[in-house]
Parts: C-alpha cells; structure tokens; sequence
C-alpha cells in the first residue's frame, strides 16, 4: 500500500461533503493553522510575591503555565510539527448497525500525495478497551455505531487525506439496530456484540431490609427520572503524532490525560514491548473524562510504520462528538418510604445506563452511579441496582462524575417532592437526613471527614436561605 | 410573567477508583541550591494540577511553590501513575509527592543532625532551612545542607514513593464492602428566572459550597468550581446530543449543539468548607469533579420552586418547562377543586397500604 512519495500535485479542493451527519465542518477547505503574535520570552521571573512565601500548603499560588497561556504561548500537540510529517484523516462508517463486505481503497492510493491508506486488518490487535476490549481500533467486518472508523488515510496534506476518504468504497450489509436502551434489554432485541448480551454489566447494593422499610413507611413516593446524552466538548480536539526511530522504537505524542495506561494499550494493540514505546503528552487543552483512553494512536503508528514518516492526527469537532466518548444517559426509578418527620427509611433505586456502542469507561460510571444513588443520606434499607447496556449508539464513556450528575439530579429531585407534599422546608428534610461523621454508606463503609450538614448550612446561610423564606 | 425560585440539591462523590488499585509514584530530587525537581507521570489538564503538586513538595520540604518545578507526562522520563481521572490527582498523586519528599528530606536531616548537633528526629524544614524543633534559630539554610548532602557527603537528597489509595472489594451479592478511600460533600443553591410564557430559564446566581478537606489552593478550587458550575448550567438546560432513526447523530457541531457561554454565567459565590481529611497530603482530598454534580438538580428544584414545575428529563429546555407548568397549574386547578370536598389526601401522597 506505501508508495514513494510524489509531488502534492494540483489537486482541486471540492466542497463535497465527506461525514455523515452535518457535512459543515468536513467541507473540504484547507485548515490554516492558528499563529499566536510574536512575543517576548519572559526573562526576568515574574512570578507574583506569594509564589515565594512558605508555608506553601494553603498559598493562591498562581499557575507556572499561566503566562504561557494567557500570552497564547503554550504549545499543544496540534501546534507541533515534524519534518515529513503527514496528515491522517479516518473514514466514518454513518451507518449504525451494518456487516463491512468489501472495503476497496485502490482509488485512494492512487491518488498523489496519498502515502498509505490502512483499514482494521492491519491493525496488529485491532481491539481495545479500559475493562472489555470490545472497541476496534479500525472497524472490520462488522460496524456497531455510526461514527465508527473504517479506514485511515495518510497524505502529505490534510487537503489530500479528506479527499482520499471519498474514494474508499466501503460496500456494507446494513444490520436492524438498536437505540433505546430498554428495548436493547429485552431478548428479542438485536445484539450489538453478538453473541454476547446486550447487558453487559450489573450492579447490585443491598442495605437492611427495603421491603420491610417501605411497610414501616408513613408515605411511598415513585418517579423515574432520565438524562440525556453530552459531549466534554473540551476546547483542544483530540490530537496525536506518531513516529518511529531508525532503531524501531515508536513516539506518541498525545493529547491523553493518562499516559502510563495509554502505553499500555498501544504495546498491547501494536504487539510491541512496552520498553519500545514512548508516550509524551502537552498540557492538555481540557480532558474532563474524555481523553482517558487511546482512539486513533494505534492507526496513526502503523501508518507512521508503513511510510517511515511522523503522522499527527487530529479529530475535527464533529468527530469529538461522533466518535470519542460521552456522558451515558442513565433512566432512574426511585421509591422511597420516609416517616411523618421526613425521616427516610428505605430507598428502592434502578437505573438503566445506555453504554452506547462500547464498554469503555462503563463499569467505573455503572458502580459508582449505583453506589451514589441513595445519596449523602441515613437510610437503613436500600436496594439498588444498576444494569448497562449496549445500543448503537456513539460510545459513552468517562466524563466528570461518573454517573453522579444524573443521579444527583434524580434523588435531589425526589427530596424536594418529598419535602414539599411533607410541607418540610428543603434545607430542613436534608439536614434530618444527612450523613455525618461515622455514618454508614450504602455500602456499608463507616465514612469519615463527613461535612456535606456543614456545606449546607454555609450554602444556605452565604445565600441567605431562612431570610429569604 | 417571570417568576423567581431557588432550590437547594446536596451530593456527595468520592475520590479515585472503585475498589479497582488506581497507584501514583513520584520522584522528588532536592537540587544542590535547596530547590527541587518533581517527576510524576500525571498530564496538567488544565486544572491546574501541576501547581497542587508542586505546593505540596514545596510544604513537605520546607520550601516556596517558586522553589519546585514539575516534570510531566513523558512514560520514558516519568514514573507510573494512573492519571487525570476519577478526581484522584491531589489525593493519590499528592500523597505518593509527599512520601517521595519525606525520604529526600530524610535524607537532608541525616546530614544536617551531625552540622547542628542534634539528632534526626529533632530536626524540621521549614522556611528554606532545616532547624530544630523549638529551637528555630539552631538553623541551617536547606540548599546548604543539600551541597553537602551531594559533595561531601556523597549521598544527593532524593526519594521515590507510591501510593495507592486502601480499598475492600464489594461483596458480589450485597454490594458491601469500602470502596473508596474518602469522600468529599458539596451544597449549591440555584436562584433562577423561569418565564412562564415561553418556559425560558435563566440562572441568575448560585452559591457552591464545596469540602475538599484542605485546600492546598484555593484559587484553583474555586477555578475548578466554576468550571464545573458552568459544565452542570449546560447539562441542566442546553446540552443534548440527538439522533435521527438511523442512529446518526443530529447537531455533531457547535452550531446546533448549544453549550453555556460566558453570557449564559450565573453570578457564583463560592464557599469552601473547613475540613481535614488526615488520610489525604496535609488534610487535601479533591474538587475536580464534584463541581459539576449538584449544580443541574440546584437548578431544576429552583425550576420547581419558581413554577411547580417539575422536570423529570434533562435538558430543562423551553419547550420542557413550558409543559410542566401546563402539567403543574392543571394540577393545582385539580387540587383547589379537590379541596372543596374534605378529607381527601393530596394525589402524590401515598399511604403505605400495608400499614
């Protein structure tokens, strides 16, 4: 598939929409890169004065990367540049649910300036995952969710690369697929990884006795609550340099928030000793779960092999929304047994978490979401349960909280309702309830440092909530 | 017609992995002049994690934040850490820095003892010296007793440590067990416009009250906080991603996906809650995540407070809340003709039928 490297040519920039989905941002006009003014190194330390007292714990000590950012001198991965380095651009499925007949991606080769075009065979382990490895590097053979990559083209210009991506004929066997999470639970439903179960993890918490608390109840409450799929949308796309030493030892340069595991994953879909790869990263331009796991790295080190030149990648908006992870939509069902006093005395709890295409970050946001979901309250008799599910849908995965923003909002929720038909004021009903030091969580853990009656007090004495009333 | 509301939502998250080991190992090496290296294999996201790090090397040490200089994110040069995630970097990170900065400064006061007469133990570094406990004027500077540490002595200041916080496995069945090493609390109250007409929702302010034990750096945690804030403003109104029946999505762009701006800012007042976790690097637990929990259910209770309106699905947007007034006010026109006939319960309000 390599071939010598010939002249960019005079290849005519088309508009043609290469994406599935809004073809806005993939419209094929060449990407300028952004140039910060001219400025000069600082060379006397300007540090502020607090930077050199001592104690250190405790000081508002400012940022050793704060000037660089605020003069627009720090260096992402996007601004470096190697000699030779070529550009890769992935081609998306847009199909959710489809068997791969034939890939052909002669026409692309052909085209000048295109140095080598992969699909997932050349992948040396094309699978991978932080717990499943269920998550092709490249899809083959089968596609799971519409922003699925089906081959990488690499060229010496990003121009060339889009444009190569329309001529990969991708011929496809279109499979029914799945999309709501309760309907991909039921038997019947399409499996997305077949032969396994569309439920792919489960959690259970188990406390006292949560039928006998409900009947020792004075009042049931029940609402099932639902959120919606987000994207980190972190303000640096997702950007990675592959390249090789004449000694065969590979350099990731990467925008991933954890590099240790992140070599891990690539020694193990590489097939390379750990020893021979190095991974370096930049300050990152905004993670917030969504770069803990390697995407196109691997791709981008077997099209750096294969054309003995650096290959940076960088995901265009679209595919940070299409093709990294995303916050799992969770549907919670609550019943909650309380007293006269407001007082809760057993707490029944499901919640249904749509996995989306692939496991990835799932187990960790299915336990803690249902480990969370009693919230920071006294309750004797809990039962929760939490199940995860796959759909063909774009992959959801780690993102700040794990679980605990929708269950924050499905159990704060139901307190107020409580509150409220209890005529119990909603500061009042939170202290009755909440832990304190020594307290037992759901899991039976004996918690310490405990001062979520101490956070609400102040909340509510800094907004003024008994003035206010 | 605008009407106002406030509503009050309280969480508590915990720090790092469940169950599952999440370690951190560091290096730190005092320089000849008293000042220090750090290498850690965690990435500065932007949070600022880098400065936390370097403060609490700086505090073990004795020595200003200005003094430290991190190394990062490089797998040939760095040791082993899980990285940025799960709101683990002060609390792993930071008590595998301190560790690693107790033996170099161990180190330190096996030579200073014999300079000051004294023994190890008696010995503390504090204010770029190390000197002797309650004796602070029996002092050497710590860059003098780093050169001899090196040159004379022949043994450089130096340490590595891991660290990895104590968990016990949850039992399959029950769910039991100690998942987490600690935990950290937070309250935020919302205060909010609704207009009734249009179901509009406008989040005028809101007050976050937030433990993460000691705060190494406040101005960090407060930077973290309205982070989080603004990421829980667009999760309770504006953010969904959407897709057709074929399963692609909708608005993969910034155009149609709409995202909190500055203009869409609330007023925020932060609070920090006094606490001190002794398990954590000088009583320090975390904040990263946290912020972003409570703020979309402080919002929806304001909803709730402002109109009766209740949501049940997120985002909260017009075409939502304008239904769940309609929902509410039907339910009150219910209501006020129920009370009309006594001794009736209100409908959400259940007997338990077993009693």
């Amino acid at each position: 598939m390599t071939k010598k490297a010939k002249p960019a040519g005079t290849a005519k920039a088309k508009a043609k929409p290469a994406f599935i989905g809004q073809p806005v941002e993939m419209s094929g006009t060449l990407r300028l890169p952004a140039v910060a003014k001219q400025v000069p190194y600082p060379i006397e330390a300007l540090a502020p004065k607090v930077r050199q007292q001592t104690p250190a714990v405790g000081q508002r000590a400012t940022r050793p990367d704060a000037r660089l950012h605020g003069l627009g001198q720090t260096k992402y991965i996007d601004d470096m540049s190697m000699p030779g380095m070529l550009y890769c651009k992935i081609k998306r499925a847009g199909i959710a649910s489809a068997l791969i007949k034939k890939i052909d991606t002669r026409e692309a080769e052909a085209m000048p300036g295109v140095m080598a075009v992969i699909t997932g065979k050349d992948i040396p382990v094309n699978s991978f995952g932080p717990s499943i490895k269920d998550q092709p590097v490249l899809a083959y053979e089968r596609v799971f969710h519409a922003g699925d990559g089906v081959a990488a083209v690499a060229a010496v210009t990003e121009q060339i690369a889009l444009e190569a991506l329309d001529k990969i004929k991708v011929e496809y066997e279109s499979l029914t697929p799945v999309f709501d999470p309760v309907e991909a639970m039921k038997d019947s439903a399409p499996k997305v990884h077949p032969p396994a179960s569309n439920i792919y993890a489960t959690k259970l918490i188990k406390k006292g006795d949560v039928d006998k608390g409900f009947r020792q109840s004075d009042h049931i409450f029940e609402d099932t609550f639902s959120t919606q799929m987000v994207e980190h949308v972190p303000l640096e796309p997702h950007c990675s340099i592959a390249s090789w030493d004449a000694n065969g030892r590979l350099t990731i340069h990467s925008t991933l928030g954890r590099i240790t595991l992140g070599r891990t994953d690539m020694a193990r879909t590489l097939q390379l000793p750990i020893s021979r790869i190095r991974m370096v990263a930049t300050i990152v331009g905004g993670n917030f779960g969504g770069k803990n796991e390697i995407t196109q790295e691997p791709a981008l080190a077997v099209l750096s092999k294969m054309t003995g030149r650096p290959v940076k990648g960088t995901f265009t908006r679209t595919e940070e929304f299409i093709a990294t992870t995303t916050r799992h939509p969770i549907i919670m069902h609550y019943k909650t047994g309380v007293s006269n006093e407001g007082k809760i005395i057993a707490r029944k709890v499901r919640l249904v978490l749509d996995g989306g295409a692939y496991c990835s970050w799932s187990e960790t946001t299915l336990g803690k979401a249902c480990i969370l979901s009693p919230g920071p309250y006294n309750i004797d008799n809990i039962h929760a349960e939490a199940f995860v599910v796959y759909t063909n849908k774009t992959m959801t995965g780690a993102m700040r909280g794990f679980g605990a923003p929708q269950v924050c909002f499905a159990y704060e929720s139901h307190m107020d309702d409580i509150a409220m038909a209890l005529n119990i004021d909603p500061l009042e009903i939170r202290m009755r309830n909440a832990f304190h030091e020594g307290s037992s969580s759901p899991t039976g853990q004996v918690l310490h440092s405990v001062v979520v009656k101490d956070s609400l007090l102040q909340a509510a004495e800094r907004y003024g909530w008994k003035e206010a009333r | 017609m605008k009407k106002r509301g406030r509503g009050i939502a309280c969480m508590w998250y915990p720090i790092g992995f469940t169950v599952a080991a999440n370690p951190s190992a560091a290096v730190v090496k005092v320089n000849e002049d008293g000042t220090a290296t750090v290498l850690t294999g965690t990435v500065e996201t932007g949070q600022g994690s880098l400065t936390v790090l370097g403060q609490i090397a700086a505090e073990e040490l004795g020595i200003a934040t200005d003094d430290v200089h991190v190394v990062s994110a490089d797998t040939d040069t760095t040791p082993m850490d899980t990285g940025a995630i799960a709101s683990r970097t002060t609390y792993v990170t930071g008590n595998a820095i301190r560790l690693a900065a107790e033996k170099a400064k161990e180190i330190l006061f096996q030579v200073a003892a014999p300079m000051l007469g004294v023994k190890p133990e008696q010995l503390e570094a504090r204010d770029r010296k190390i000197q002797v406990k309650n004796y602070p004027q029996r002092n050497i500077g710590i860059g003098e007793v780093a050169n001899q540490a090196q040159f004379v002595m022949g043994q450089p200041a130096l340490g590595s440590a891991s660290f990895n916080p104590p968990t016990v496995a949850l039992d399959p069945a029950t769910g039991q067990g100690k998942p987490f090493a600690t935990y950290v609390y937070a309250t935020q109250i919302a205060e909010v416009d609704v207009d009734d007409e249009t179901g509009e929702v406008e989040v005028l302010k809101i007050v976050a009250s937030h433990d993460c034990g000691t705060a190494i750096n406040p101005m960090l945690v407060e930077g973290q906080i309205e982070g989080g804030i603004s990421m829980g403003v667009g999760f309770a109104l504006q953010e969904e991603m959407l897709f057709d029946k074929n399963g692609k999505q909708l608005n993969p762009n910034l155009t149609n996906y709409i995202m909190p701006t500055s203009l869409d800012m609330p007023e925020i007042e932060v609070d920090i809650v006094k606490n001190f976790d002794p398990t954590g690097p000088f009583g320090a637990k975390g904040v990263g995540e946290p912020t972003a929990v409570p703020t979309a259910a402080a919002i929806m209770n304001a909803i709730y407070n402002a109109t009766g309106a209740r949501i049940f699905s997120l985002p909260a947007t017009p075409e939502k809340v304008l239904a769940a007034i309609k929902v509410a006010k039907a339910k009150q026109l219910a209501k006020t003709k129920q009370l009309a006939k006594p001794k009736q319960k209100p409908k959400r309000l259940t007997a338990a039928a077993a009693r």
